[in-house]
């Protein structure tokens, strides 16, 4: 018995073709939406004071109350952020500045270890902040109280490590803790920061979510 | 639901009978997922626990699986048991021809297999990608191509998804079409069991291949807390797929061992049981009895991550040790249900292929009941490191490297097969060469594993990396591609492109091997695993590795084309016994009939039995239909 | 066992002793970690190499015998033959059975026995260490330097008891000296890996993960973390551990007490429990 099967390979092959297709299409989303997914690059700009190069963050409790840098597209307007992203390129050999207003309010440190400033230059850094009565204060500073942390900002590769105090009750609405401070960068390399208090609200320990996902409270110091 | 036609004579449904009518097939599962996701998450939800929303993604997941296995036709029949309608034992998916019954929940073994087959084929290819970007991720240690987070999520599912593949592609492909064969049965002990093994196992897979949709996860797949405690609703992922793919281990293994202690036919004695079902048996045994412990241990984690217990978290009375010992005392075992049926597969292919009998067959089965027996005791050798008693090492050292024994019993009885034999180069024996040579270096790697001084440099490094994939992938996929070769004529109807077959072993034995055996220096010159960067002297080791598990990948797909383009786009029907061997499916047409037997058979001689010239066939498929054993197994399933 | 059997296991046997002989040889110039810069490393690495010489002319062996069996025992003609119907022979069986079980549990009591020897960690009995409690010289036989290494997410950092429990973020020991590590983490699993030292041990936290160690040569060496612990797992690693004279590390020690004097550490503890685990710390 003669059976014609054309129709059976022509329909079996657009199957097959439609099934490629669409494992494809939902491959490219994968890649495109998560695996190659990255955070913007923030390169230092030269400083008007002074040599070397500056950086200016900006930490919040929350990405939706950012102030200097806004990032309305954020999925996660609730989480902890360094603003307005977590990788910096800087130039080798130089001096780097990064000066941080700190908005969030402080959540205390697990190992006090990290209250006191490495690796900066000078030993110290200098912070404009509110006394808990509300009124500005200034100085210099080479150690904090382990519990007035709100954040902190530590290269662990280059030894630096800086305490990022907490924004006190009192301080007006809108105000923010700057911290500068500065280091050198040696020879060229890709070097990761991070936060290292447990500032992850909503996780057990305190170090998931935005301490857990790249571009919150780590990132990297591209040094070229 | 559908309701099934009443079958004395012609399908005749009178009007009386009825009913409003909805298909049950894989369609209707995904719509009703699709709801009972909805419906799961929004009751979660409205607990408002401080659970980080978790309570609503695992009900969620939970709801959609049962709702899924509804829509597939799972409650037809007890509902309709329960509502007095009228009822056949098959459900209306088994009426259904060509591609579409398999579709549709179906309590014929033949059609599950091939079920399975193709489901294991699918995950196999998404761990394989995730395994691509992976070595992709790896080509630079700094700046990273995947961000860290990223990258650990890919670690994380690549092994869960290749963990659900390994668990199940050779007992649910190979143990499921070809055990009822090989016992002379024309039906398992609880087909609706073994369909619903199947069914678990789509869930599963869309469930982990949701994950990154809500940020992914970042334990690896042994999900070691406190690490999973701190993660967000991606790990819910793990927890559900894994109980998922736990509980078609245990449904699955009940199946088995009741099969084959049950419902084997005359003559099928104890000592003729080809070494296939004993591997099978032996996987089952170890399915059953571990897998219920990791389910109860994720339901422990799934509390800590909704209801605030603290079962695990140390600084609230618990303790991680709880979840490493629950894990691995599962988890050991897990690693023989892999490999025992992957002997099973090269013990029962070299006498084929070797047309010698299988040397040492008692030994071979006490190899493997040894090891089965043994597995229980060793779970502390991946703990050596984690600050247990001291006192405890000496015995899981002793019992590790004891393990070991067992296991050189499939090399010796391998090789009395071997020895004076007339081999046949043919793709299977390949693979089986492939498999032996693999696993001779996994094997040989664990050794160095279980003494603790050793260990110590070797623990949680690419050392220990290797040896597993020299094992698993080495092992037991190319035990699975030999099974494949194989028995594809039997259960397709067609034979896969012999050429193409035996290219695609030289590529993937040279790419495997060239692949995995420099991550042995990885691990000894001090590469941890799971880590998204490496020191810079290593850069060219893993840019090799890299490059050669393109190649590798790329022998997969080239594999993936032989078996659409036979199975689907070659019209020419294969011989009923392509091998010329003997073993019973080999005595049957090609392609099988929907009744495995007219008759039951009556087996007249030992399953290996070449080299005699008196020997009878394996069996008598003519024999007398009361053969004075009246039971399951004995009746034919009314179709 | 016939001619033809015999034959056969000559050409196989001559051949193994020839081939095992040389990757024996090839297998001793293979050079393994740890090394020697500490007494257990020491035994870990002559553990590796004796578990090397073994394995090789195992390897060979098998993959000898695939090779032959694969160009010996080959179908001949056309047409397909069987093999002779050999079902075993028991004699055979249990030697096989025994000379593994044999060669297994030689390297069972081996290991064992490297355990009972790092446990002791008493190399330096003699009062080559004077270090050991604050301010003290010589130490009586046995006593160990005591170092704590907290894994925490995503570094290690360090605290000497015997010193006012001053905390540092780089590992510097003492040489000639025995030393008792306390591992133990603050948050989740990590895993103390001092590669050069031949050191691994998890840090649970809530668990004081013990392990010692006696260094017998200054130098540096990597210290890794080896237990999946986070995004910055594969980051959490110093190259610069080091080993150096006791004078210089008396040095060092008294530089890491006056960095640490500005800051309120915590009393020294084997153990530190977080704050209460609640989701909103």
């Amino acid at each position: 018995m003669v059976v014609d099967r054309t129709p059976r390979v022509g329909g079996r092959l657009a199957i097959v073709v439609l099934g490629l297709a669409a494992l494809l299409a939902l491959l490219t989303g994968f890649l495109v939406t998560f695996v190659f997914h990255f955070p913007p690059t923030l390169t230092a700009q030269p400083t008007t004071v002074g040599n070397g190069v500056a950086i200016h963050l900006e930490t919040v409790a929350a990405v939706q109350d950012a102030i200097a840098f806004p990032r309305p597209t954020d999925p996660h307007p609730d989480w902890v952020s360094y603003l307005p992203t977590t990788i910096f390129k800087v130039p080798a050999n130089s001096v780097v500045t990064i000066s941080i207003d700190q908005e969030d309010g402080a959540s205390g440190l697990r190992n006090p270890y990290w209250s006191k400033a490495q690796g900066i230059i000078g030993g110290s850094f200098h912070m404009s902040y509110f006394d808990n009565t509300g009124a500005p204060q200034a100085g210099d500073f080479s150690v904090i109280d382990p519990t007035t942390l709100a954040h902190s900002f530590g290269i662990p590769d280059l030894g630096v490590f800086v305490p990022l105090q907490g924004i006190a009750d009192a301080a007006p609405a809108g105000s923010h803790n700057e911290i500068t401070f500065s280091f050198k960068t040696g020879k060229a390399g890709v070097f990761r920061w991070q936060c290292f208090v447990p500032c992850g609200a909503g996780s057990i320990y305190g170090n998931g979510n935005a301490m857990s996902t790249f571009g919150y409270m780590s990132g990297l110091l591209v040094v070229q | 639901m559908a309701i099934a036609p009443i079958v004395d004579g012609p399908s005749i449904i009178q009007s009386s009978e009825r009913r409003v009518v909805i298909p049950t097939n894989i369609l209707t599962g995904i719509v009703l997922a699709v709801f009972g996701y909805w419906v799961g998450e929004q009751l979660g939800n409205s607990f408002l626990l401080n659970d980080a929303q978790n309570t609503g993604v695992l009900l969620g997941y939970s709801f959609a699986s049962i709702m899924f296995l509804v829509g597939v036709g799972f409650a037809n029949y007890p509902l309709a048991r329960l509502f007095g309608w009228r009822v056949t034992p098959q459900p209306a998916g088994d009426d259904h021809t060509g591609a579409w019954r398999y579709f549709n929940l179906s309590l014929d073994h033949k059609v599950i297999g091939v079920q399975y087959l193709v489901a294991m084929l699918l995950a196999m290819l998404f761990g394989g990608i995730g395994a691509m970007l992976i070595r992709t991720s790896l080509l630079v240690p700094d700046p990273p191509i995947v961000a860290p987070d990223k990258y650990l999520t890919l670690v994380s599912m690549h092994s869960v998804m290749m963990i659900f593949v390994a668990s199940a592609a050779i007992v649910g492909p190979f143990g499921n079409f070809f055990v009822p064969y090989m016992i002379g049965t024309n039906r398992m002990a609880f087909p609706r069991l073994e369909a619903l093994s199947f069914w678990l196992v789509p869930p599963a897979i869309v469930i982990l291949l949701a994950a990154p949709i809500f940020g992914g996860f970042q334990t690896g797949w042994t999900g070691y807390t406190p690490l999973s405690e701190q993660a967000d609703q991606g790990f819910d992922s793990y927890i559900v797929g894994f109980t998922l793919i736990g509980l078609a281990l245990v449904v699955s293994g009940v199946n088995m061992l009741t099969t084959i202690i049950r419902l084997r036919a005359p003559g099928m004695t104890w000592t003729r049981l080809p070494i296939f079902v004993w591997g099978v048996f032996s996987a089952s045994i170890l399915g059953t009895f571990a897998a219920p412990i990791l389910a109860a241990a994720l339901v422990m984690q799934a509390f800590d991550r909704t209801m605030n217990t603290t079962f695990f978290i140390s600084s609230a009375g618990g303790s991680p040790y709880l979840w490493e010992n629950l894990f691995w005392f599962f988890g050991h075992p897990e690693v023989y249900i892999f490999i025992l049926p992957a002997f099973g597969i090269v013990l029962e292919l070299l006498p084929h292929f070797a047309r010698k009998p299988l040397w040492g067959y008692k030994t071979a089965v006490v190899g493997l009941l040894g090891v089965t027996l043994l597995s229980w005791f060793v779970w502390q050798h991946h703990l050596f490191m984690s600050g247990v008693a001291p006192a405890i090492r000496p015995f899981f050292m002793f019992s590790t490297e004891m393990i070991s024994i067992p296991t050189g019993i499939v090399f010796l009885v391998a090789f009395g097969t071997l020895w004076r034999a007339r081999i046949s180069m043919s793709v299977p024996m390949l693979f089986c060469l492939g498999f032996l040579f693999n696993f001779l270096i996994g094997g040989l790697s664990g050794v160095f594993l279980s003494d603790v001084p050793s260990d110590v440099t070797l623990h949680g490094s690419y050392f220990s990396m290797a040896h597993f994939h020299f094992t698993i992938v080495g092992g037991e996929i190319f035990a699975i591609i030999a099974a494949i070769y194989y028995w594809f004529p039997k259960m397709t109807g067609r034979m896969l492109n012999q050429t193409l077959g035996k290219i695609h072993f030289w590529w993937m034995m040279i790419a495997f091997n060239l692949a995995f055996m420099p991550l042995f220096a990885a691990g000894l010159l001090d590469m941890p695993r799971r880590v998204s960067t490496y020191a810079v002297d290593l850069q060219t080791l893993n840019d090799w590795v890299s490059v050669w598990a393109y190649i590798l990948f790329a022998s997969m797909l080239f594999f993936a084309f032989n078996v659409i383009w036979s199975w689907f786009f070659t019209f020419k029907v294969a011989p009923a016994n392509p091998w010329q061997v003997r073993s019973i499916e080999w005595m049957l047409p090609t392609p099988l009939g929907r009744r495995n037997f007219e008759t039951i058979p009556v087996f007249t001689g030992p399953p290996y039995d070449y080299g005699n010239p008196n020997a009878k066939p394996v069996a008598d498929l003519g024999g007398p239909s009361d053969s004075g054993r009246r039971g399951l197994g004995a009746e034919p399933v009314p179709s | 066992m016939n001619r033809t059997d015999r034959t056969h296991a000559l050409r196989l046997l001559v051949a193994w002793a020839v081939l095992s002989v040389i990757g024996v040889f090839i297998a001793m110039q293979v050079h393994l970690p740890p090394g020697d810069q500490s007494t257990q490393s020491v035994d870990e690495t002559s553990l590796l190499d004796l578990m090397l010489v073994i394995s090789t002319p195992v390897f060979i062996g098998v993959v000898l015998f695939i090779l032959y069996s694969v160009f010996a025992f080959r179908q001949t003609g056309a047409v397909l033959e069987d093999g002779p119907p050999n079902h075993g022979n028991l004699r055979l069986q249990v030697a096989w059975v025994a000379i593994t079980a044999v060669i297994v549990l030689f390297l069972a009591v081996i290991g064992i026995n490297g355990l009972s020897n790092s446990a002791a960690a008493t190399t330096f009995a003699s009062s080559q260490s004077t270090l050991g409690t604050v301010g003290s010289a010589g130490t009586a036989s046995g006593h160990r330097l005591q170092v704590q290494v907290i894994g925490q997410q995503w570094w290690f950092t360090y605290r000497y008891p015997d010193f006012g429990g001053v905390e540092s973020a780089h590992l510097m020991l003492p040489v000639d000296t025995n030393i008792e590590f306390h591992v133990t983490s603050t948050d989740v699993l990590h895993s103390f890996w001092a590669y050069q030292l031949g050191v691994k041990a998890d840090a649970n936290p809530g668990v004081d993960n013990i392990t010692y160690v006696s260094t017998v040569q200054t130098g540096s060496f990597e210290v890794r973390c080896a237990e999946l612990c986070g995004i910055w797992h594969g980051h959490m690693a110093d190259p610069n551990g080091q080993v150096v004279s006791q004078a210089d590390f008396a040095t060092w020690i008294a530089q890491v007490q006056k960095d640490d004097a500005g800051i309120s550490l915590p009393p020294y503890s084997p153990i530190y429990f977080p704050h209460p685990p609640v989701k909103g710390s």
